[in-house]
This record gives C-alpha cells, structure tokens and sequence, in this order.
C-alpha cells in the first residue's frame, strides 16, 4: 500500500447495484462523461503558461526502468500516451479522480470477456506521436513486449492480474489488443490505467543496437512525449518545459505551456510562490503551508486524501508476535494529538487498516484509542507488564514522521515501552524493509488501487511487496483468492467487512491518520484535480 | 626543465594515491547498510529479479573481481553507469562538474582577495579597532552555517532588495545558450551570448558571496599572521627605519613575503569547496557535482559515489602541486 505504487481515491463508499463493474468498465461512453465531469465545466482560456516549483529532476525518461521517483513518474503521467484514466468527481468541493469511473484516453474502447480474463483495448485512429508516426496497435505490442523485457515496473504489476508472458499480448489488427490474462481479475483495468503507456516504437527502434534492442540508453536521456504534453525543452537538473500535444484526443488542457523548475530547497519554493515566480510550488511541508494560509495573492487547495499513515509492527518478531501486545500498542496511540498537532487538524482519523473512502471500508476494522490503563492491562494479560524496548524507524528528513514517532513514543512511555526513534537515509530503509528486520516503523502511501483486494495483494499477505508487517493470515489468504475470482459485489462486500473483522483481532498495523491533501498555489489557479497516485495531472490545471 | 619534472613527478604520485583512496572508498561503501539494487527494483520484485538486476551490474561477483573491472574501466575513462539513472557516470560528471567548478572558483577568487586585503589591513592596524573588527567579522562569517547564510542573503537581496534573480539556479529561464564546456560564463564568452553572461553573472552573484563569506576567515588569519610575522623581520624593519613610502613597503616587502605562506591553506579551502558545496549549490538550486553525489551516497549508488571520491581526491592532489609551484614562485629559498 505504501509508498511507490499506491494511490488515492477519495470515493465515498458506494454500494454497487445495477450495472456490474465490468459493465461499467465497457468504455464506449466514458469519454464524455469524463469531459462533463471535468472541473469547471468550461474550457476557457486563462494564463497560457503555468510555472510549477519542483524538488528534484527526474532520475531518467524510460518509464519501464524508473527507479523510485515520485516526480518523473508525475512528469511522465502527463508526458507520455495512457490508454485508460480516471475520470474525475467533486468530493466536498473538491475534484479528484473516480476510481469508480475508468474512461478511455487514447483508447476508444476497453472491454473484458464475461469471465473478466480477456480484454480487448481499441486504440484511437488517427492519434499520432510528435514524430508523425501513428500510434497503433503495433505500438501497443512492441512497448508490452518492452515492459516484459525489462521485467521491472510494468512486469512487477502485471503479475498481480495474471500477465507473466509477452505472448499473452496479441495484435488483433491495427488499432485493436487483445490480453489474455492466466487469471480472471477485477483489478485489471485499476492495473492497466497504471500500465498502459505506450512508446513511439518507430522511433525507439531507430535507437535500438545489437546490445541495447530496447533502446534503452537513448530512451533514458532523452524526453519522451506524445500524452497530454509534449516536451519542448528540457535543461537536465534545471527546467522541463513541457507544452499541450495538439495531437491529444481528448479534450485540450487548458494552460498551453508548463514550466517545471526543479527547485530544491523547499524555503526557496515557498519564497517563490510568495513573490509570484511560480504558481505552483510542490512538497512543501505541512507547517511552511499553515504559514502560507490566507498569505496575500496565495490560496492553499485542500483536500481529502487516499494518503495514509501507519505504522507496521514486524509479526514476525518479538514482542510484536504477540498479538496482545500489538492490541497494546494500539491504545497507547495519540491518534488525536497526531492529527492536531502533526497535521494542524488537516487530516482524519484512519479507522480501519483499509483507508477512508476506498470501496468496502468499515470502522470495525481498528477499534482502538488512546487508553493507557488497555494498554497496561494488555501488556500484563500479554506477561510484559514491565514494557518492553523497542524502536521506530523514520526517514531521515521526514518532518511529520519525525513528529509522530516522538508523540507515539511519549505516550508509549507512559505503558512502560520505551521506544527509540531512529531515523534511517533512503538507502538503509530500503534494504532493512526488504530484509524485515524493522521491528516498528512509520510508513505511508497511497494505494494506487482503491481496492480492498488490491490492498491485501499489496499488503497483507505472504509475498505482498508492501507486507512490511510480514502479515500471514490463512484465513485473509483465503478471502483474497475467493476475491480473485469473484465480481458478485455482495459477495466481495460481505468479504471486505470479514477482512476487516480479522484486521481488529490481529492488527498488524497501527493506523495514524489520513492526511488531507494541500497544495499552496498563486490565487489565479483552478482546477486541479486530486490524482488517486499522487502523480499531478497538469492537463486540468488553469490559471 | 627542473619545474617540468617536477611537475611531471608529482602527477606521476598521483596514480598510487588514487588507487588506495579507490580501494579504500570501494570497501567503505560495500561496508555501509543499504542495499543499492533495492533502491531500483519495483517493490513487486522477486528474488529472482533482484538477484537479476544485481547481476547486471556486477555486483554479484566477488569484491576483487568488482574492484578490478571497476579500475580497468576508469583506466578507459569509464566510471561505469548510474545505478539510479543508467547513464554513463562519465557524462553526468561532465556535465555537473563544470558547473560546480565554476561556481567554486569564483568563490574562492573572492574569498582570496577579500582575505588578503582584510589580512594585510588587520596586520597594519593590529590590536586597533580596525584589527578587532576585521578579525571578529570574519569569525562569525566563519561560523555561519552555509545554508543559513544562503537563505538570508537570498531574502535580502531577492526578496527585499529585489537586485538578486531568485535562486533558480545557474541562469534565467528563456536564455539559450549553447554548451561547449559546462561553464556558462566561458561559454557565454566563447559564442559571444551577452544576455547569457550577464544572467549567469547575475545568478552567480550569491552563491559566490556566500561561499566566499564562509571560507575568507582562515585565509585571512593566515594573512595577518604571515604578515605580522614579516613586519617583525630585520629585512622590513629595516626599510621602514629607512624611511621608506608605504605603499613601496607593502607591495616591495610586504605582501608578497606575506603571501609565500598562504599557498598551501589556499588548496586546502579549494579542495574543501569543491567536496563541500553541496549546500550552496542546494540552496540556489544549482544541480552541481555535489547534489549529484549526495544523492548518489543517500541512495548508494555506487558508481557515482566512486567517481565522485575519485575526481575530488584528484582535485585535492592537483591543488596542492599548483599551491607548491606557486609558494616556490614566490619564495626563491624554495627550489623545486
């Protein structure tokens, strides 16, 4: 769920009657109820350039090999072509993406067989790549094949709905794909609006060597484009300067032309915004963006978010094999003082392993608060009532980690558990979360799914990228298969309330809170739309 | 001839002294926790995947092995690739280096010239007010913190003043310009593009004061040091009893006695800004060689981390040769 390939939804929970998911997933009409749902509703024309302070260039260009990089995963989101997206809804007065809603982008239609195993894409005609090659199903299977290959991003996902094999990718004709996955799933379109890019194949294989058929080194250097934006103009390490792709099939963004400046120091990019340099400054923290509400010429966007903070306890591992003990950790959670004092009140309370507003959640699943005594008495029912030592491990730099992890081991201090926080660079995080050796940590992230299934096949059970816990439950493995095969929603609902049930008896999490999204930008600014994956999408913005 | 040869000699001395920082930077970073394959790999990736990717770049080979492919390509001129980024270690240092060095030289010129004009005059006034002043002045610049430094000039002069270009970095948005060696002002010069030096100037002004701030107290004290030192000799003791003008005593006995001692620390301070500007180049947003490296040893990329080692060690031996044949320059009791 964390971290890299998770994401939002900010969807009230909706109980599905009608039409089947699958049936909704027919996209022929989607693309029109995308453009209605649009924002404003309009398209006028404001500013024609938008400035946007950033904090890092991207690592490289070639999508299948990105390392883990939050902004050239954003730039790419808008630079390359998607077939399948979102569409987007107003949630207390705010846009952000429907994760109920899929609508073709350069698809013309996106349809699965009735058992959901087979799935045929039809692409756009007439769409083309700023090269002047068309974009055709040819491409399709060349960058699937690529993705494959690499067996990296796009191959680490796919597994998930059962494409292991570039020979499950077919050319039907010139503008039609089929994918034969091993496996029904209802999670395939959700995966494939996260895979579905596609390269200029002509092009790339004009870079191709003998040691290099993928063109790999080329792609890495050089823009890739043909999505919402093109890239015009790109300084490595200074700018990207991306504008609108005449060529976009759907509707035209509205700022013509977006200047990225990669600004690293967040004081810089806060001081930017305020003298109108840029209108956009991302990754600023929480407290530089209070400071910034109700600043002149300056308008702060809020609003709720699939972002969620928790803290995994290493089930594996004593004490937290002991599930009295992770009850008492549980109770020994400021959760309150966390989301005022932490998030200045701009977040919610998480009540359930599975976030707010993602389809199937339900309170029961984390029934627990601040309660030293419950905490006490179930640490003596658990033989630990002297406490215990332990230690919470933070990213080096992570202000609101670092703030939540001092108020957790305050209050856990008074159960007797003495708990050290330690802050951990990128590079030890990484290898110590894959080897689970950190007995308690603060994590965060947003499910790029916002299925409950998916987040169980994610992270909460044997084998999930993102188990940090190391969470095996039979009975959770078991639903999860059952939810594999399943589409009948009364079913998958009275499984998601199940899962729930087991979550509160094991808790292999302590869930923090669910921060709101905020976003500090110039007062001329309209329209953005809170991307489920955190990834911007520039295409709505106007200013 | 003899200067040649020594020169030679010296550079020669370079090649042993980089082998073992080489080794020794090699172990330490294998040493370090944090496994530079997981920072890449999906978190979906198998075992199988992993040990792939490891593969790939040669890292499932034994140490020795590593080391040797490793020297044999830097040998060729190969610092191998990025394990972040995939791309040739070589190029990304050609383009950050220029820049940092740009940025490094100007602020150690300023640092230079400030230090010894405040050195002399704190030498001439010593144990009067000007003395207290300049030495204490350059004391707290010393001890400021770069960033903070940064950051404050930047309000003053950007936001308040309004005579300073935000802290975007090296150049205002909107400029061409051509690259021919990485610097902006060579290059700007070489083909002729006046509004592209006057930005990068423009732009160059802070981060240039501010390292400049940072590093002018050593240099300074030295000065004053040496200088007092050589007012105490028989040699300018003499000239002054003579009557001499003093502008014949400062620059016929003076200053250059004065500088023969300077040199040295002079290199020490390069080498120091060019391992150690990565704050300033942070600050004002300037993507040099050392935000580069810094994010190579976050994320333990080994190669960017090696070569980065590798050119400032270079860098170091470098200075110290040229402080050597300048301080023989200057002192003829020196012979090289």
């Amino acid at each position: 769920m964390a971290d890299k390939n998770l994401q939002d939804t900010s969807a009230a929970a909706v109980e599905r009657t009608g039409p089947t998911r699958r049936q909704l997933l027919e996209l022929g009409a989607g693309l029109g109820l995308m453009l209605t749902l649009t924002p404003t509703g309009t398209f006028a024309q404001g500013k024609s350039e938008l400035t946007i302070a950033i904090p890092a260039d991207l690592g490289g260009w070639d999508h299948d090999y990105l390392a883990f990089d939050l902004v050239g995963l954003a730039v790419m989101k808008n630079c390359y072509p998607f077939m399948l997206e979102y569409g987007v809804k107003d949630q207390d007065g705010a846009a952000v993406m429907d994760t109920e809603n899929i609508v073709p982008v350069f698809a013309e239609s996106w349809e699965g067989d009735a058992e959901g195993k087979v799935w045929t894409l039809k692409i756009r005609k007439g769409v083309t790549f700023p090269s002047g090659n068309p974009l055709t199903a040819k491409d399709v299977k060349w960058s699937k094949d690529r993705a494959f290959a690499a067996k990296a991003n796009v191959a680490g996902v796919y597994r998930l709905i059962g494409l292991t094999e570039a020979s499950q990718v077919e050319v039907v004709d010139d503008y039609t794909v089929r994918f034969t996955q091993s496996q029904p799933s209802d999670l395939s379109s959700h995966i494939q609006i996260i895979s579905l890019y596609v390269f200029d194949s002509e092009e790339l294989k004009k870079h191709a060597t003998a040691d290099d058929p993928w063109a790999k080194d080329w792609t890495t250097k050089n823009p890739q484009s043909g999505g919402a934006y093109n890239v015009v103009d790109y300084k490595p390490g200074q700018e990207i300067v991306l504008e609108s792709n005449p060529s976009f099939p759907s509707a035209q963004p509205r700022v013509k032309r977006v200047k990225l400046q990669v600004i690293p120091a967040p004081a810089n990019r806060r001081l930017l915004l305020e003298k109108g340099e840029v209108d956009i400054a991302l990754g600023l923290s929480r407290r530089d963006i209070n400071d910034m509400r109700g600043a002149k010429g300056i308008k702060v966007i809020s609003s709720p978010s699939n972002e969620f903070v928790f803290m995994p306890m290493a089930m594996g591992t004593a004490p937290f094999d002991n599930p009295k003990v992770r009850q008492a950790m549980a109770h020994v959670v400021p959760y309150d003082a966390i989301v005022s004092n932490v998030y200045s009140g701009n977040a919610r309370r998480s009540t359930s392993p599975v976030p707010l507003d993602m389809p199937g959640h339900s309170a029961k699943g984390y029934p627990f608060g601040f309660d030293i005594d419950k905490a006490k008495a179930l640490l003596a029912e658990a033989g630990m009532a002297g406490g215990f030592e332990s230690e919470i491990a933070i990213l080096a730099g992570d202000v609101a980690q670092e703030r939540a992890a001092v108020l957790v081991s305050s209050a856990a201090r008074l159960a007797g558990i003495d708990l050290k926080i330690t802050p951990l660079d990128p590079g030890t995080l990484f290898q110590r979360r894959r080897e689970k050796t950190l007995p308690l940590q603060i994590a965060s992230g947003q499910m790029w799914v916002n299925d409950i299934e998916y987040l169980l096949a994610t992270s909460l059970t044997p084998g999930g990228f993102l188990n940090y816990a190391g969470y095996d439950s039979a009975r959770i493995v078991e639903i999860f298969q059952t939810l594999n095969k399943t589409s009948d929603m009364a079913t998958r609902n009275r499984l998601f309330d199940e899962v729930q049930t087991i979550l509160a008896r094991d808790v292999p999490w302590l869930v923090l809170a669910q921060p709101h999204f905020d976003l500090p930008v110039a007062a001329s600014v309209s329209g953005w739309v809170q991307p489920v994956d955190g990834l911007f999408r520039l295409r709505y913005l106007d200013a | 001839m003899r200067l040649g040869l020594y020169i030679t000699r010296r550079l020669l001395m370079l090649a042993p002294v980089l082998v073992g920082v080489s080794i020794f930077c090699f172990l330490l970073i294998r040493v370090l926790p944090g496994d530079p394959i997981l920072s890449i790999v999906p978190e979906t990736a198998t075992q199988e995947d992993i040990d792939r990717t490891r593969a790939q770049y040669g890292l499932d080979r034994p140490l020795v092995e590593q080391y040797g492919a490793y020297m044999a390509g830097v040998v060729r001129g190969d610092f191998g690739d990025s394990i972040q980024t995939n791309r040739a270690v070589v190029d990304q240092i050609a383009e950050r280096l220029p820049r940092t060095l740009e940025l490094v030289v100007l602020g150690f010129l300023l640092a230079l010239v400030m230090a010894i004009v405040l050195g002399l005059f704190a030498a001439l006034h010593a144990g009067r007010v000007g003395d207290h002043i300049a030495r204490v002045g350059a004391l707290v610049a010393n001890s400021l913190p770069e960033f903070w430094l940064g950051l404050v000039l930047i309000l003053v002069f950007f936001a308040a003043l309004g005579i300073a270009p935000g802290p975007t970095g090296r150049i205002s948005t909107g400029i061409d310009f051509e690259v021919v060696t990485g610097s902006l002002i060579i290059d700007s010069i070489l083909t002729g593009n006046m509004p592209a030096l006057v930005s990068a100037l423009h732009h160059l002004m802070l981060p240039v004061l501010t390292l400049g701030v940072i590093v002018v107290a050593p240099m300074m004290r030295s000065v004053r040091a040496s200088a007092l030192q050589v007012m105490q000799s028989e040699s300018y003791r003499c000239a002054a009893a003579h009557g001499l003008r003093p502008k014949t005593l400062l620059f016929g006995y003076l200053l250059r006695e004065t500088m023969v001692r300077v040199p040295t620390l002079a290199a020490l301070v390069l080498g120091n800004l060019i391992g150690g500007s990565v704050l300033v180049e942070f600050v004002f947003s300037w993507q040099g060689f050392g935000q580069w490296a810094l994010r190579g040893l976050l994320l333990r990329d080994y190669p960017v981390i090696q070569a980065y080692v590798l050119v400032t060690a270079s860098f170091y031996v470098v200075a110290f040769l040229v402080a050597d044949v300048v301080q023989a320059a200057l002192d003829p009791r020196i012979k090289v």
